[in-house]
């Protein structure tokens, strides 16, 4: 039986419900080991003058404190821009950055060391909003544009036209497991550092040129994360290069374990977006322009602020076709924590903004908004034309939405929602359904490769390495899967090792739900080669060439853990028992796969190209419920439907669903980020930062998968599922806005995202006119001396 | 009396002596035990990713409840058994709970997966029912962040009707039960000097075995720290913000637990907990009993304490506006015996108690509402469950007809203490409940309350909701009395 298609448990399923699965700050201490952490600027903006350091280096059960003259090698990183400082120099950024690493015997010490410090820093004025960084012309690398027609032209001709302003909310990636890295020393200098990362590669690169090792001196290991979602592609390197500075210092191997609320406050989420937009459309509701300036908050560096807003352009058209589009992205520099990855990159916000556009479309026009998203969804015809030039092939996006239709019961549900609210006195309802068009593929060309070690043992078990990491997703299953019907072998015969450095080199981030895509194919053709020598084999021990079967390697076939010449069927022979073999006549019994993904391509300077392999889509029917005199918002029903291609595992692909529309429904409802008018977070734990919790998912919940007989691409016909159903939740967003435009027809309301029950309660108000309160939200944030927002420079179309 | 605390975890007995005892649970498994299959993600009791049983013996046999490892500190621990994930597996065979959540996909990167693994066994020992919401109640307090709950919520169905073996005959050891047993009839006092370089302090822990002696070391010993569940000073403690020489454990006083209805007064002890008052039977506490059932998850109720809740005096509690316009009365015992306040007039400030410091709070008691009273409870929060409210209040009258009489109305989260509104309740007086009588009290409500700006709302929003919630019990009140519903839209 074919291993790929089948629900198998998740390869850790086992250990993680025992408690025997292990995450880094589980691993048993080694003697000697020492405790680190970081002493962290309460300030966002300011000069280092002076510090207690050396007070504090005299304290008991104090091994070391090291600040960035103790760093050996360069103090400068970053992927795309190096721009980030892993201890700074004499200006701290953010609130939370990392000044010095204290090293210590016990827990206790490393408590005391931090309560004690005494930092003398010179404020300097800090940046927080968007506003405030395009006031101050802060950015952080050049505007980029994609267009394509000629946006004036059509705004000009417009028979209906619309403008306004989106904000859309950062989001904290909340993985379980906060941040951590234990590092051993090894001999010569050489130094093996587990890490929660998504990026092994890049730790072993950080680690080398901050201690200034050449990268063959680091080994960089990660066994499982508990959660990454992003938030471990760049930002586990600050807490490796700790642990690594403790370690070059002392000799002794140092472990550094973030606890929840100094995760949450020092590490970067996902960007916060103000985007401006304008569009053009018909009495219809055909879009004929659309001219959107994107505006994202970087936080205080680089890190991958400029490829997420270049996938936020990328997704601005989300599943419809835009005859003439200007997209503008511009990301600013300010005193937060460097923003980051997190599933979707850009992606959500880029498609919350179009598909806050149609809504507003439909209210404009007194129409149900999903029938413009039909009207203007991409075809099969001419209209699948991308603004960056890749044409939308394979897909069934105008399938999937009128599945999804009739088996919602879309419109029966409409007209009965519609007249609920015109009589009801508590409570307002509302129902949207919105697609999702996510292309899969790194934007960066180079990263499309992966590499893929598969050892086989004489008895015929197997271990496969890949430069993937294993977050939660399902990786190392759907690996060993491919790998088991590669070799035609049980999955039970075949494990999936630890990640490490050593073993794959050079690997990309895993991210972009592409892990997968890039490990799983190489690891395939790891195995085809390896097929390929052993059927040469087994051609020459299952001929008989006295009887006319001439050795035909192409004649052998692998399965069900037997290997057979279709000639002869009957005289098959074990796969363990043809290994064995193998390995006498000294054939090679190992192989490192290489995969790099076909075709992609994309100028970023011209905006144009064929960025993406392949898409993931797929579109969801909300709806909600909203009480109105509390804003209080419960999500009832949602039904999902996705073309995921061939699933290699259903199981682990529902999960992938189903968690990540609940992820994303946070991100619009409940999740937000408070600060402090001093750029502190407020909401820096469970207590005060709301994700979902068991009583938020809907009680009717539902979730199919059509089938695309057109997608004949990629592993064994899979797609990618990390992050594309995340962006499902945008359907919960707009059914709020349906629910509220239904108190006032016509009226635009101003809901901000999240939609917490406090910001729907403010637009209910507004709407009922019974408050004068102003549109503008009531930020914790000091009001900047700024008192209007300034209008973003145009470009000249 | 004994200078160790005794407890179990798993198969091996433990003394556990001098500064040692003063960690938390999860410090002791992660740490001295090597057990690290209990997580600890938020140290706050609000992921539930430390969930582990607490067996304590009940009626001649051990009763096993899911708690937060992370926010018991040991001194709450003398004379308990604790089962962590580890202890889950029977002979080398996982546990239903544990073969559920691997077959159903309900671990999706695992590190929440213990913590629901031992939720899920918690719901199996306490025979929560297995219908989804069943399920959903059993799991509030765990958070995840991958899964969507869907697949762990296929797991718990597929346990309906399993066979399972529960804590008290998978460890049935006659000598564990006497020795937990013994060990709530006896005293402990742990002291010791903890220096750290030049600096030392003297650290006392106390757990006594009576209400007497309880009273009698608080007296002894300003500056005290009472621990009755620790759901709130435990926190405070991981987060670094106290760290007290002096504690006093309740975990003895058997007691001060128990819930009790008589001649329509009901008496609760100031050790019982959430659970315990939310299983408290009466029909009349169906309102008071949906605002538990949401403020807070299995695992801080198996733990928090009314006495806590009262004696912490945080102004948004969820359980006072209800405590408010019951008039319920808290009996304060000292070494000169007990006096009764109404708990109206028990907070004097933000934090500010009618608490001598030689007294403990031992009970609580009001009397229930008649059948024909109007009593609404209302809390409003960011996330409906499991979340500290933004606004909470309790409107209780009698209607004759649609006249108001008695009106009693209290408010929580809008000053530094939950406030009664006299003005408003005086105004209510006598009018008839219509649209305009509501909105104006709702005008007059605002104006008596003081609220703040903080990380869970806005001041402006809390005003309005001042005037809001007014408006949602008129409408509610109309609907349940079957008067003709306005159209708000015309409204």
């Amino acid at each position: 039986m074919k291993a790929v298609g089948q629900n198998i448990p998740h390869d850790s399923a086992v250990g993680h419900v025992t408690g025997e699965a292990l995450y880094v700050d589980d691993l048993p201490p080694t003697q000697g080991e020492v405790l680190v952490d970081a002493i962290a600027s309460p300030i966002a903006h300011g000069k280092l003058l002076g510090n207690n350091f050396d007070e504090l280096r005299e304290l008991p059960g104090i091994v070391g404190l090291y600040t960035v003259s103790d760093l050996p090698g360069h103090n400068r990183f970053g992927v795309i821009i190096p721009d980030e400082c892993f201890l700074p120099e004499d200006v701290v950024e953010y609130v939370g950055q990392p000044i010095a690493v204290v090293a210590a015997e016990n827990r206790r010490a490393l408590r005391k060391a931090k309560q004690l410090a005494k930092l003398e820093i010179e404020e300097l004025p800090p940046v927080f909003t968007i506003e405030e960084a395009i006031a101050a012309r802060q950015f952080i690398g050049p505007t980029r544009t994609i267009q394509c027609g000629d946006f004036e032209a059509a705004w000009n001709e417009a028979e209906h036209r619309l403008e306004g302003v989106f904000h859309c909310n950062g989001q904290e990636q909340f993985y379980l497991e906060s941040q951590a890295a234990l590092v051993w020393p090894n001999e010569e200098g050489q130094i093996l550092i587990h890490s929660s990362t998504q990026n092994p590669t890049e730790i072993q690169q950080v680690v080398a040129e901050a201690l200034g090792l050449n990268f063959h001196d680091v080994i960089s290991v990660c066994k499982r994360m508990g959660g990454g979602f992003g938030g471990k592609e760049t930002q586990a390197a600050i807490p490796a290069v700790m642990a690594a500075l403790v370690v070059r210092h002392t000799g002794r191997s140092a472990r550094v374990a973030y606890t929840k609320d100094d995760d949450m406050r020092s590490t970067g989420k996902r960007h916060p977006f103000k985007i401006f937009y304008k569009a053009a459309f018909t009495a219809e509701g055909r879009i004929t322009g659309v001219e959107f300036d994107l505006y994202s908050n970087g936080g205080a560096a680089a890190d991958l602020s400029t490829s997420i807003m270049e996938r936020a352009l990328l997704h601005s058209d989300n599943a419809y076709h835009l005859p003439n589009a200007c997209f503008r992205g511009t990301v600013c520099k300010t005193n937060l924590p460097p923003n980051t990855a997190f599933r979707g990159f850009g992606g959500p916000q880029g498609m919350a903004n179009i598909e806050n556009v149609v809504q507003e479309i439909a209210i404009t026009l007194g129409r149900d908004a999903y029938e413009i998203r039909r009207l203007n969804c991409y075809d099969h015809g001419l209209r699948n034309t991308t603004p960056y030039g890749q044409v939308v092939q394979h897909h069934i996006l105008p399938e999937i939405l009128d599945r999804l239709e009739e088996t919602s019961n879309y419109q029966e549900r409409l007209q009965e929602i519609e007249t609920f609210n015109r009589t009801s006195a508590t409570e307002l309802r509302g129902l949207a359904l919105t697609p999702v068009k996510f292309g899969i593929s790194f934007t960066t060309r180079f990263l499309n490769q992966g590499n893929a070690l598969v050892n086989l043992y004489k008895d015929g078990t197997v271990q496969v390495s890949t430069g993937g990491t294993e977050m939660g997703q399902g990786l190392n299953t759907k690996i060993r899967q491919v790998v088991a019907d590669e070799l035609g072998i049980g999955y039970e015969q075949v494990r999936v090792m630890i990640t490490s450095t050593e073993k794959n080199n050079n690997a990309s981030p895993t991210a972009a739900s592409a892990g997968t895509d890039l490990n799983g194919m190489a690891a395939a053709n790891a195995c085809r080669a390896i097929r390929e020598r052993l059927a040469e084999f087994a051609a020459q021990h299952l001929s008989d060439a006295e009887n006319g079967c001439a050795a035909e390697s192409s004649c052998i076939h692998f399965g069900d853990g037997r290997v057979w010449d279709e000639r002869r069927p009957n005289a098959s022979i074990a796969f363990a028992e043809l290994v064995k073999l193998a390995y006498l006549e000294r054939i090679s019994l190992g192989e490192r796969g290489f995969y790099r993904t076909p075709g992609v391509d994309f100028n970023r300077d011209t905006g144009q190209g064929h960025p993406f392999f392949y898409y993931t889509t797929g579109a969801a029917v909300s709806e909600v419920r909203l009480d109105r005199f509390t804003g209080h918002l419960t999500l009832e029903r949602a039904d999902l439907l996705m073309d995921i291609g061939e699933s290699i595992n259903p199981g682990i692909d529902l999960g992938q669903t189903i968690g990540g529309f609940i992820q994303g429904v946070g991100w619009v409802t409940n999740e937000e980020l408070r600060y402090s008018n001093k750029g502190d977070l407020l909401s820096y734990s469970p207590t005060t930062y709301k994700i979902p919790n068991i009583q938020d998912i809907p009680d009717t919940f539902r979730v199919d998968y059509l089938q695309n007989p057109n997608h004949q691409v990629n592993v064994r016909r899979s797609k990618a599922i990390g992050e594309p159903p995340l962006m499902l939740c945008l359907s919960v967003w707009m059914a709020v806005k349906h629910a509220l435009s239904c108190v006032k027809p016509g009226a635009i309301p101003k809901l901000r995202l999240p939609a917490t029950g406090e910001k729907i309660l403010r637009c209910l108000t507004e709407l009922d006119g019974s408050t004068s309160r102003t549109e503008e939200e009531i930020p914790l944030i000091a009001p900047s001396p700024l008192t209007t927002e300034p209008e973003p420079k145009r470009a000249a179309a | 009396m004994r200078d160790y605390l005794l407890l179990y975890v798993n198969s091996t007995r433990y003394e556990i002596r001098g500064a040692r005892a003063y960690q938390s649970l999860t410090d002791l498994l992660r740490y001295d035990l090597a057990l690290t299959g209990t997580k600890v993600v938020c140290a706050e009791g609000d992921c539930g990713s430390c969930t582990v049983l607490i067996g304590r013996p009940e009626n001649g046999a051990i009763r096993y409840q899911g708690i937060d490892g992370c926010i018991q500190y040991l001194w709450q621990l003398d004379g308990r058994h604790v089962v962590t994930v580890e202890g889950l597996k029977e002979n080398g065979r996982l546990h239903p709970a544990q073969e559920a959540m691997v077959e159903s996909f309900g671990s999706q990167c695992g590190y929440c997966t213990p913590g629901f693994v031992m939720a899920l066994a918690a719901m199996l020992e306490e025979g929560t029912p297995l219908t989804r919401q069943g399920i959903k109640d059993g799991l509030t307090g765990n958070l995840c962040r991958c899964t969507g709950y869907e697949q762990i919520i296929d797991a718990a169905l597929s346990l309906k009707g399993k066979s399972v073996t529960r804590s008290a005959e998978r460890y049935h050891n006659p000598q564990m039960l006497a020795e937990l047993e013994a060990c709530a009839q006896d005293s402990v006092e742990i002291a010791y000097r903890e220096s750290w370089g030049r600096e030392f302090r003297n650290i006392r822990i106390s757990i006594p075995a009576t209400v007497a002696d309880a009273v009698a070391f608080k007296a002894k010993h300003e500056k005290t720290v009472v621990v009755s569940g620790g759901t709130d000073l435990s926190v405070q403690m991981n987060k670094g913000k106290v760290e007290p020489d002096t504690l006093l454990s309740l975990v003895h006083l058997r007691e001060l637990e128990g819930v009790s209805e008589n001649d329509d007064w009901l008496t609760i002890g100031a050790k019982a907990t959430w659970t315990d008052v939310e299983h408290a039977g009466s029909e009349s506490l169906l309102e008071f009993r949906k605002i538990i059932q949401v403020f807070a998850s299995p695992q801080i109720k198996n733990a928090g304490t009314l006495a806590g809740n009262i004696g912490n005096g945080s102004p948004i509690a969820d359980s006072m506006p209800f405590l408010y316009v019951m008039e319920a009365e808290v009996e304060l015992t000292g070494p000169s015996g007990s006096r009764w306040v109404n708990l109206n007039r028990f907070y004097h400030g933000y934090k500010q108690l009618e608490l001598r410091p030689d007294e403990l709070i031992t009970t609580l008691r009001f009397q229930l509402p008649e059948t024909n009273e109007t009593l609404k409870l209302y809390k409003v929060s960011k996330r409906k469950d499991l979340d500290i409210s933004n606004f909470t209040a309790g409107i209780r009258m009698t209607l004759d007809g649609e006249r108001i009489t008695q009106p009693r109305l209290a408010y929580g989260g809008v000053g530094p203490v939950v406030l009664r509104l006299p003005k408003t309740e005086r105004f209510l007086s006598g009018k008839l409940l219509t649209r305009d009588t509501i909105q104006k009290a709702g005008k007059l409500a605002r104006r008596e309350i003081t609220p703040i700006s903080d990380v869970r709302a806005s001041e402006d929003y809390r005003l309005q909701l001042a005037e809001n919630i007014l408006l949602k019990f008129y409408h509610e009140v109309r609907q349940e009395q079957g008067w003709p519903q306005p159209n708000t839209l015309s409204a």
